[in-house]
C-alpha cells in the first residue's frame, strides 16, 4: 500500500502505539510529527512521519542496540502494509539517538571517501543494515568523484566505496561495526 | 507539519497473550484464523502463535525481521514485568 494519506497512516500508529504501550506497560510517551522540518542535510531522506519517544522506559528502547525501538517501527510499517520501498518514510526515535547515530554514519562516510580519494583505493565498511547503507550511498553521492555499491547478502552486505573510475582489484577490509 | 502526541501509563495487568494478538491480526489478512496459545516451560513462558497459511510469510517476514521484531516485543514487554518469555511460530502441520 502506497502511503498517500500520511495523517490518516500517523493515527493508525498512534493507535498501534497506544495499544502497545499500554498492552505491555511500557512507561512511554511520544510524539508523532507528520512532515517534520528538514534538517538542512540534503543528502539523505526525511522521514515524512516520525514518532519521538522519550520517559522513564527509554532505556527498554534502547537496550540490545535499539532493538526494541527498531521492532516497534518495523511492526508499524508492516501494520500500514507499505511497500519495502517507502519504509524510510516512517522514522521511529528515542532521545535522538536515531539522529545521532546518522550522524556518526555520515561522518565516517566522509572519513572514508577521504581515504579513497587519497589512496585511490576501494574502502569496504563493515556489514550495516539498509537504512545504514543507504544514508553512505547519500552521503558520498556528490561530489560525484566516487561511487558506492552494496555488496555481500543479508547480514553481510555491506558498502563499498569506489574511486568513481576503479578498474576491480582487491578491496582492503576497514571494520566498522554498528 | 501536524502533531499528535499521547501518554502511556502502565496498564495494572498487562496481559501480553492479548497484546500480542492485537498486534498478530493487524499484520495480517485473515485476522479471524489467528490463535496464540501460552504454555508455561520451566519459568518461562511460551507463546505459540498460528495464522492462516498464506499469512505465514507477513508474521516471519523477509529474512525473519517481523519475526524477530514480534520475539523483541514480548521479551520486552516480558522483562517489563520480570517474566521470561518466547514466541514459537507454528507451521501448517504443527500443532
Amino acid at each position: 500500500m502506497p502511503l498517500t494519506d500520511k495523517v490518516a497512516a500517523a493515527n493508525q500508529i498512534n493507535d498501534l502505539l497506544k495499544m502497545i504501550l499500554s498492552g505491555a506497560g511500557f512507561r512511554l510517551k511520544y510524539r508523532i510529527t507528520v512532515n517534520p522540518p528538514a534538517t538542512g542535510r540534503e543528502d539523505w531522506r526525511q522521514p515524512e512521519i516520525t514518532v519521538q519517544f522519550a520517559g522513564p522506559d527509554s532505556p527498554i528502547l534502547l537496550a540490545r542496540n535499539n532493538a526494541l525501538l527498531n521492532a516497534l517501527e518495523h511492526l508499524a510499517v508492516k501494520a500500514l502494509h507499505l511497500e519495502s520501498e517507502e519504509h524510510d518514510r516512517i522514522g521511529f526515535d528515542c532521545e535522538n539517538s536515531r539522529q545521532v547515530h546518522l550522524e556518526e554514519i555520515r561522518m565516517a562516510a566522509d572519513v572514508a571517501a577521504e581515504r579513497v580519494r587519497k589512496s585511490g583505493m576501494p574502502y569496504k565498511f563493515a556489514p550495516m543494515n539498509s537504512r545504514d547503507r543507504r544514508a553512505i550511498h547519500l552521503a558520498l553521492s556528490q561530489p560525484g568523484d566516487l561511487r558506492t555499491e552494496s555488496e555481500g547478502e543479508g547480514p553481510q552486505r555491506c558498502v563499498v566505496v569506489y574511486p568513481k573510475d576503479y578498474k576491480p582489484g582487491p578491496v582492503k577490509h576497514v571494520g566498522r561495526r554498528r | 507539519m501536524s502533531e499528535t502526541a499521547a501518554n502511556q501509563t502502565a496498564a495494572p495487568k498487562p496481559d501480553l497473550r492479548l497484546l500480542m494478538e492485537q498486534v498478530v491480526k493487524l499484520l495480517v489478512e485473515r485476522p479471524d484464523e489467528v490463535k496464540l496459545d501460552t504454555e508455561d516451560d520451566n519459568g518461562e513462558t511460551v507463546f505459540y502463535l498460528k495464522v492462516a497459511p498464506q499469512d505465514l510469510g507477513r508474521v516471519i517476514g523477509k529474512q525473519g525481521r517481523t519475526a524477530r521484531s514480534l520475539r523483541a516485543l514480548l521479551e520486552a514487554a516480558g522483562e517489563r514485568q520480570n517474566l521470561r518469555c518466547d514466541l514459537e511460530i507454528l507451521e501448517e502441520d504443527e500443532e
